[in-house]
């Protein structure tokens, strides 16, 4: 730190010292005109570079000899920023360009189940529009006895619920069914995410209408450029289909539907159809252009595989990861997630020899039906390659297949719903390799 | 089920906390609106088949619950036919109207050629739309409208719903169904001097509506062995992410391995790339007053006032007499540095 020049720390420390030396009653007037003076000083960004050397022991650290920021300094709450790699990120030759595309959740840095609002991944088809929730409408009609029109006050006065519930993108991991082609955690599992959702149950909703004789499917449209569509049988939307207004606590936010969306646990993320503006019942599916061109799996027949709703159990380690390589011998708590679209999972296995042998890992903090679920397994490495792989079974028994089983029955071109186990090889020098293995 | 849900109940917390496993008992892999469909795949077990959710479902209403909260407005026939803009494979939805594979053609050329291409076969990384056909079997299948789509009504309703890309429901009925008509042309499913209606659309026969069936999964049984699985010796790595070296690696990997973006700074094929991925949709074919990019007439006054200020304009905004260029194309994730490759790209591709 310069000499020559007073920092808020330094004239901190001044003041405190002078005040000690006074007595009791100007101490405190005295201390006043001292912290104004200080901030003064550090009315600057006061982010400036700290030798490292100075915040260690035995150094005092800049930080401990000043003051930081006041109440809302900052009103809404942002990451320290030294935290700025945790960011959402794309893969640019995906798509023709950024208006409809996809952005992948950093799972590497994430703790917990729970993914932060800003880094739950996006797909959009039409980019993100800008919806005033007082002009915003949730229309409901076809085979009803009531046709509602509902604003954003009427749709909160129904009684809520909150669920944790992942939403995953049908094709994550799609880019993988050739073989390994993405070199980073992020993009190879990113297409995920984890909330506490907040809404009506759209049961509740279709009592409130009433359905009529005939009814089966509703369709969902959003309020979005592309005016999104999704047919869903009725089974689903009388059994845990959501329409949220809040994530984690607040407002949806504008990525993921703002302000309300319709949530399909465990479902193909595309269903769950956002800034949800229309729901008709029918007594058939629409086969719109998301459940026919898009969101079919293709088989090595020529023929394709509709309604493929289920996101199935499915697990990834995430530490160590090819982000977050292993830097030196010892012990480690290997670290993944694990998620089943029909319900909770059961148990994950671990291997550490490419599947030849496999050991059970703990499930960590809550283990929720449809939500994504923490796995831990302490290991002591001892610098030899290895080949990592977790295999989630989920509360049916469904245990998570391999690569190769997958692409014996469905080929490698169904693009969706690629939920086999997955392989990490970890080097002699601690780096971790996105790799497929026979 | 759904009687227990207007107390306050979720469903599927009754589900659950009742039967152990979610409540869903009903036959699976029926399809009572869909007797095409035909369930394929090996059963690996009722436990797992047993929570798949049931197409045929039929719940039986309570009129007692409708209308229990009273919230809201009843949404009038107005008002749903304003917003009620689906169409279904037997028609339903479409509105009267007509449109000639005759007027398809220039509304085509100019709507939405600059993406799909003049023959449909897709510019850059722009769906391909016409064509394909026989490839559903092959390497890289080609899934286009008419190799693929298994209803007339799909196109009609999304073209109508979401296209032009830039310029989404802004088509008149008439210009959806002449738009549609061509696009069937392409696909060789319709003659020249075919005209589409209400009447005769659900008609049409697209070539792969036999093509699909419902979802049977679990369609893949693996076990839960726990030692000596496989033979070790026998443990092939058939694909290695970083061959490829495809995907961006630059925030984790160290400086002498991000040598990547360092060429990627002075790539040659920086303004083309930008160009392909934010310029071309309306560049290409002259949307929104867009000066084309290789029609030398409409660049050369522009390329007059030097590549400062035309750089300036890409990356700030410009209203011009004939079109509106939004700042970076509305693309502000780009630097101005990529914006103005781009730009010296379209010029270089646009003068003598």
């Amino acid at each position: 730190m310069s000499k020559g020049r007073h920092e808020p720390a330094d004239i901190l420390s001044l003041v405190a010292e002078k005040a000690n030396s006074l007595p009791l009653p100007e101490r405190r007037a005295f201390l006043l005109r001292g912290l104004a003076l200080a901030g003064a000083a550090a009315a600057g960004p006061v982010l400036a570079a700290v030798d490292p050397d100075d915040a260690l022991p035995p150094n005092i650290p800049p930080w401990t000899r000043s003051l930081g920021r006041g109440v809302v300094t900052v009103p809404y709450g942002v990451p320290s920023e030294f935290e700025a790699n945790v960011i959402r990120r794309t893969v640019p030759w995906l798509t023709a360009n950024n208006i409809s595309s996809i952005s992948f959740t950093p799972l590497p840095e994430l703790k917990g189940i729970i993914t932060p609002n800003g880094l739950v991944f996006e797909r959009y088809h039409a980019g993100v529009p800008d919806i005033d929730p007082d002009q915003h409408r949730l229309m409901i009609h076809g085979l009803v006895e009531r046709p509602l029109v509902l604003t954003m006050n009427d749709l909160m006065r129904f009684p809520s619920v909150s669920v944790i519930r992942f939403i995953e993108c049908p094709a994550n991991g799609g880019m993988e069914w050739r073989g390994a082609q993405m070199e980073a955690l992020q993009f190879t599992h990113g297409m995920l995410s984890c909330c506490e959702w907040t809404g009506v149950p759209l049961s509740v909703l279709l009592e409130e209408v009433g359905l009529k004789k005939g009814a089966a499917w509703v369709l969902a449209e959003g309020a979005d450029g592309a005016a999104m569509t999704r047919s869903i049988p009725l089974e689903k939307a009388l059994d845990d289909t959501l329409v949220v207004y809040a994530q984690n606590g607040e407002a949806l936010r504008p990525e993921q539907g703002y302000p309300v969306r319709l949530l399909n646990p465990g479902w193909e993320g595309n269903t769950s159809v956002k800034w949800l503006r229309r729901l008709e019942i029918g007594d058939q599916p629409w086969y719109q252009r998301e459940e026919t061109s898009k969101y079919t799996d293709l088989m090595p027949d020529g023929r394709a595989r509709k309604f493929s709703f289920t996101q199935e159990t499915n697990s990834v380690i995430t530490f160590p990861c090819p982000e977050k390589p292993l830097t030196q011998r010892g012990r480690y708590e290997i670290e993944g997630l694990a998620w089943s679209g029909r319900g909770r999972i059961r148990s994950v296995d671990i291997s550490l020899d490419g599947g030849v042998n496999w050991r059970r890992a703990e499930l960590k903090g809550l283990v929720l039906p449809k939500a994504l679920t923490r796995f831990s397994f302490m290991w002591d490495w001892d610098g030899s390659p290895a080949l990592l792989q977790s295999r989630a079974i989920d509360e049916t028994g469904y245990v998570q297949p391999t690569l190769t089983q997958l692409r014996a029955v469905r080929g490698v071109e169904s693009i969706y719903h690629k939920n086999s186990i997955h392989t990490w090889r970890l080097a002699e020098t601690g780096e971790v390799t996105n790799v497929q293995i026979d | 089920m759904s009687r227990s849900t207007s107390r306050g109940f979720l469903p599927a917390q009754i589900c659950a906390g009742v039967l152990g496993v979610l409540c869903v008992g009903f036959a699976p892999l029926t399809l009572a609106a869909d007797s095409t469909a035909v369930p394929e795949g090996p059963s690996i077990g009722p436990d797992v088949a047993a929570v798949e959710i049931s197409l045929a479902f039929r719940p039986k209403p309570d009129p007692q619950r409708v209308g229990y909260y009273g919230f809201g407005e009843t949404a009038t026939p107005a008002m749903i036919a304003g917003w009620d803009i689906d169409v279904r494979p037997d028609g339903r939805g479409l509105p009267p109207g007509s449109g000639s594979v005759a007027d398809g053609e220039g509304l085509y050329e100019e709507k939405c050629a600059a993406c799909h291409g003049t023959f449909g076969e897709g510019e850059g990384r722009w769906p391909m739309i016409a064509g394909g056909f026989d490839t559903l079997t092959e390497s890289r299948p080609e899934k286009t409208v008419g190799s693929y789509w298994p209803y007339a009504s799909t196109l009609w309703d999304y073209v109508h719903r979401a296209m032009p890309f830039y310029e989404p429901q802004s088509l008149a009925d008439d210009e959806v169904y002449a738009i549609v008509a061509y696009v069937l042309y392409l696909n060789d499913l319709v003659e020249d001097d075919f005209v589409l209606t209400r009447a005769n659309l659900a008609t049409i026969e697209m070539p792969n509506r036999d093509g699909f069936f419902v979802d049977p999964r679990p369609d893949v049984k693996n076990v839960a062995c726990m030692k000596d699985c496989k033979d070790p010796k026998e443990i092939q790595i058939t694909g290695d992410s970083t061959e490829l070296g495809v995907t961006p690696v630059e925030h984790f990997k160290g400086e002498a391995e991000a040598a990547g973006a360092t060429a990627a700074a002075v790539d040659p094929n920086l303004g083309q790339n930008v160009y392909q991925q934010a310029c071309a949709t309306c560049h290409k074919g002259g949307l929104a007053g867009a000066p084309i990019v290789g029609d030398q007439a409409q660049w050369r006054s522009r390329v007059a006032q030097g590549m400062g200020v035309l750089a300036d304009n890409a990356i700030n905004g410009y209203q011009g007499s004939v079109g509106y260029m939004p700042p970076k194309g509305g693309q502000v994730q780009l630097t101005d540095d990529e914006v103005t490759a781009a730009v010296r790209y379209m010029i270089e591709n646009s003068s003598d």
